[in-house]
């Protein structure tokens, strides 16, 4: 056994001895060595940013993408391995249509969050699965405001007013707090994401990245878009601009 | 059943086998007024020519805040309301909030619509949820959905229509409602065989819901409708001191 | 509702091919084998602490007098019985099943049957065999929400009433409840008006007749009043008896056939060998 270390991590099935799930531990390690992922609840919206890191300068811009749209007016935004968060975001999509077949109404992201967790606790539960290696944050609006959720690889979900997973999330927790989250419209948001995820990237250690935005709130008609190309580019601007103020500082 | 011999031809029977299905030649209303519903339907149950129950409830609980007025087979409505009541239990319990009208009114265009060969039902569905208020949804034979502000149906409704169009207005006081739907269901039953018995009608709002009931000597009179008189069941209430002889009157 | 099933073939439940293969068979004039039917006054009212059930005691099969004596008020649980009108075959059979069930349910959860338990039970079963199963019912009981009535037709509608008539000798029945029945009845009252509007099936309609049955459900109490009228006794019964003498029938011939020839047993003493 020493070899292979306690053997209490090869099965997701398998407790350790002090009651932890070292799988589900490990898939959590995907989440927090992936590209920082960031999502807030202003007063009129969600505003979800991803740092997508670029594995090669030979990528078409905009491909691979890590915020989807799961139905009309919520979306999601994934760290850790992407093709894992497809599959999530393709059950996502399946359930918000189902539900919206069967009530005749938007599924409320509530419910969107409570059926995406029990998709990703139902892969811990057995042998022949390997869970989810990825964290998503999901944004959505329905009748009852605006709502931000994360799920986690072992399946929890909560409710947030300001998340942040991934590599530089702790930083970006940090720069998070420092908002006035109540106060700030969506438009005033995106650029705040865009400072947050310029801020936390490590230009010395890590590859080039592209800032994803994406937003659902009353200014895009409470459904779930990229943030316009214009205010894109003033959000990179403006987080250009404060990371070069904070190096002359 | 024995067959009645040739010669003593029994003259109830008719054409009226009491084996028929049981329909319920019907007339029900659904009406919009400023701030809720109000729903209303006579009390007849006939098996062909036989009036099976004369003080039926054809206005059906659904959830606290949603009823349905039901036409058509009587088998086939009780057993759809029946399960979507059942699913709307499940879906106020999972959403842990009440269902909508609207989430109700689609479940029956579901089963309608999904089951239109073996279901001979119309439905109106009423109610009031605090996202839009009072709502008239109207799920004819086919198992489509139409939102109305107001709706009649079953087999009284053909004498309504032009008395609806002229007499139907926006934003009407409750009370301007309630009379509006008595006195439409009691014009249906004066002209339609088979409406009759009394009144029943449910007023649902944002207060709450309330069961009215008017008794089929209370309505009005239309033309050439007599003043009841001498019927047996005056002559037997008169008490026996009154009483004639049965053969003597 | 035969004609739209011909449309599409339903995806779920049971099929009524043969059941529409046998009406057609019928209207091009085959005889069907016929069944033996209630044709039946049954009746129920609720009066001042419970319920109360009637029926008549005739079973017809076409237009003979199959039996002058059946039961007609089915046992479902202790605190509920049900009147059945329609095919006897189809009435037994449906409250027994359903009986057993709430007996088990009974088993399961240690509390008294519901009437409403017993009305869904019927209802649904009825609705799954869309009227084919020709059970018209008139269900009473009393359960721990106080004392329920109700009527369950064969397509598997119900209603809920104060009285209720059901079979073929309802429209008479009714006829006495309409203009008798009020609320708050006692115990003797209720039995009189339910009698009344039995025999009033009895002697107005074809279908019903002999003897009154009667069962009276209160809180923790229920009579079964078995043949409570006896309105249609043997008018004559000769004086001298029915005794035959013996030779009354003549003996045309006689033979013996014995069952089994008769086997010889040898008697061998064992200990020769």
């Amino acid at each position: 056994m020493s070899s292979i270390g306690t053997g209490y991590d090869l099965s997701v099935t398998t407790f350790s001895p002090d009651g932890r799930v070292f799988q589900i531990e490990y898939a959590g390690k995907a989440v927090d060595n992936s590209g920082t992922v960031v999502g807030i609840k202003c007063k009129d919206g969600i505003v979800l940013g991803v740092e997508k890191l670029i594995s090669s300068k030979m990528m078409l811009a905009g491909s691979n993408r890590r915020i989807h749209s799961v139905h009309r007016h919520s979306g999601m935004a994934v760290s850790g391995l992407a093709a894992d968060g497809r599959q999530i975001v393709a059950r996502a999509k399946s359930e918000a249509t189902n539900y919206e077949r069967i009530y005749g109404e938007p599924i409320p992201v509530k419910e969107l969050a409570d059926r995406v967790a029990s998709y990703v606790h139902l892969c811990t539960l057995y042998w022949w699965l390997r869970p989810f290696g990825c964290g998503i944050i999901l944004g959505g609006y329905d009748r009852d405001g605006p709502q931000l959720y994360i799920v986690e690889p072992s399946g929890v979900s909560y409710r947030y007013f300001g998340a942040a997973i991934g590599k530089g999330r702790q930083a970006a927790k940090t720069e998070i707090e420092k908002l006035k989250l109540s106060e700030l419209t969506c438009r005033q948001g995106v650029i705040e994401v865009a400072k947050i995820i310029y801020g936390v990237h490590d230009e010395a250690k890590d590859k080039a990245f592209e800032l994803e935005l994406s937003w659902v709130c009353e200014e895009s008609n409470r459904q779930h878009q990229k943030v316009p190309e214009d205010l894109l580019e003033a959000a990179k601007a403006a987080a250009q601009a404060a990371l070069e103020e904070m190096d002359a500082d | 059943m024995a067959p009645p011999l040739a010669q003593w031809s029994n003259p109830l029977a008719m054409d009226s086998d009491l084996n028929d299905p049981h329909s319920m030649g019907t007339t029900i209303i659904g009406v919009t007024y400023e701030g809720g519903v109000v729903l209303g339907a006579d009390s007849r149950t006939s098996t062909g020519m036989y009036v099976a129950n004369r003080a039926s409830d054809k206005i059906t609980q659904l959830t606290d805040n949603v009823y349905v007025c039901r036409s058509g087979s009587a088998a086939d409505s009780q057993i759809v309301s029946d399960y979507v009541r059942y699913f709307l239990h499940q879906h106020t319990i999972q959403l842990g909030q009440p269902a909508t009208v609207k989430v109700a009114a689609n479940l029956l265009r579901l089963f309608s619509y999904q089951n239109k060969n073996m279901l001979q039902t119309g439905l109106i569905v009423g109610g009031w949820d605090k996202y839009e208020g009072g709502q008239i949804y109207s799920i004819p034979l086919g198992g489509t959905i139409l939102r109305q502000p107001f709706t009649i149906g079953g087999s009284g409704s053909s004498y309504l229509y032009g008395f609806f169009d002229q007499e139907w207005k926006e934003g009407m006081s409750k009370d301007e409602a309630e009379k509006l739907v008595v006195k439409a269901v009691s014009l249906a039953i004066a002209r339609d065989g088979a409406s009759g018995g009394v009144v029943r009608t449910v007023i649902i709002n944002g207060d709450g819901v309330r069961r009215n009931f008017y008794s089929g000597d209370s309505l009005p009179l239309w033309h050439e409708e007599l003043e009841p008189r001498n019927s047996l069941l005056d002559i037997l209430s008169a008490g026996p001191a009154n009483t004639p002889e049965p053969m003597s009157i | 509702m035969a004609k739209a099933l011909a449309d599409v073939p339903p995806k779920g439940g049971f099929s009524f091919d043969l059941c529409r293969r046998n009406d057609m068979l019928v209207k091009k004039g085959i005889q069907l084998p016929g069944f033996r039917k209630t044709g039946t006054t049954i009746v129920g009212l609720i009066f001042e602490d419970g319920v109360i059930l009637g029926a008549d005691t005739r079973a017809t099969e076409g237009p003979i007098v199959a039996d002058k004596n059946c039961e007609k008020i089915h046992y479902m649980a202790p605190n509920i019985y049900c009147c059945g009108a329609g095919t006897a075959a189809d009435t037994e059979a449906v409250t027994d099943m359903v009986s057993s069930q709430l007996q088990l349910h009974r088993y399961a959860t240690g509390r008294e049957s519901r009437v409403v338990t017993t009305l869904t039970l019927l209802k649904s079963h009825l609705f799954s065999y869309q009227g084919y199963v020709s059970a018209a019912l008139v269900l009473g009981g009393v359960d721990v929400t106080g004392p329920h009535l109700h009527t369950v037709y064969p397509h598997g509608s119900t209603d809920t009433l104060p009285f209720a008539t059901m079979g073929s000798g309802s429209l008479a029945a009714m006829a006495v409840f309409e203009s008798k029945y009020k609320e708050g009845l006692s115990r003797e009252e209720g039995i009189q008006l339910v009698s009344e509007a039995i025999c009033s099936g009895i002697f107005n309609d074809l279908g019903s007749g002999s003897n009154v049955d009667v069962c009276v459900i209160t809180k923790g109490k229920t009579d079964y009043l078995r043949n409570h009228q006896l309105p249609n006794p043997r008018t004559y019964v000769s004086s001298r008896g029915y005794s035959f003498a013996k030779g009354h029938t003549e003996v045309l011939s006689t033979k013996i056939i014995p069952l089994k020839a008769k086997p010889e047993v040898a008697v061998v003493d064992a200990m020769e060998e």
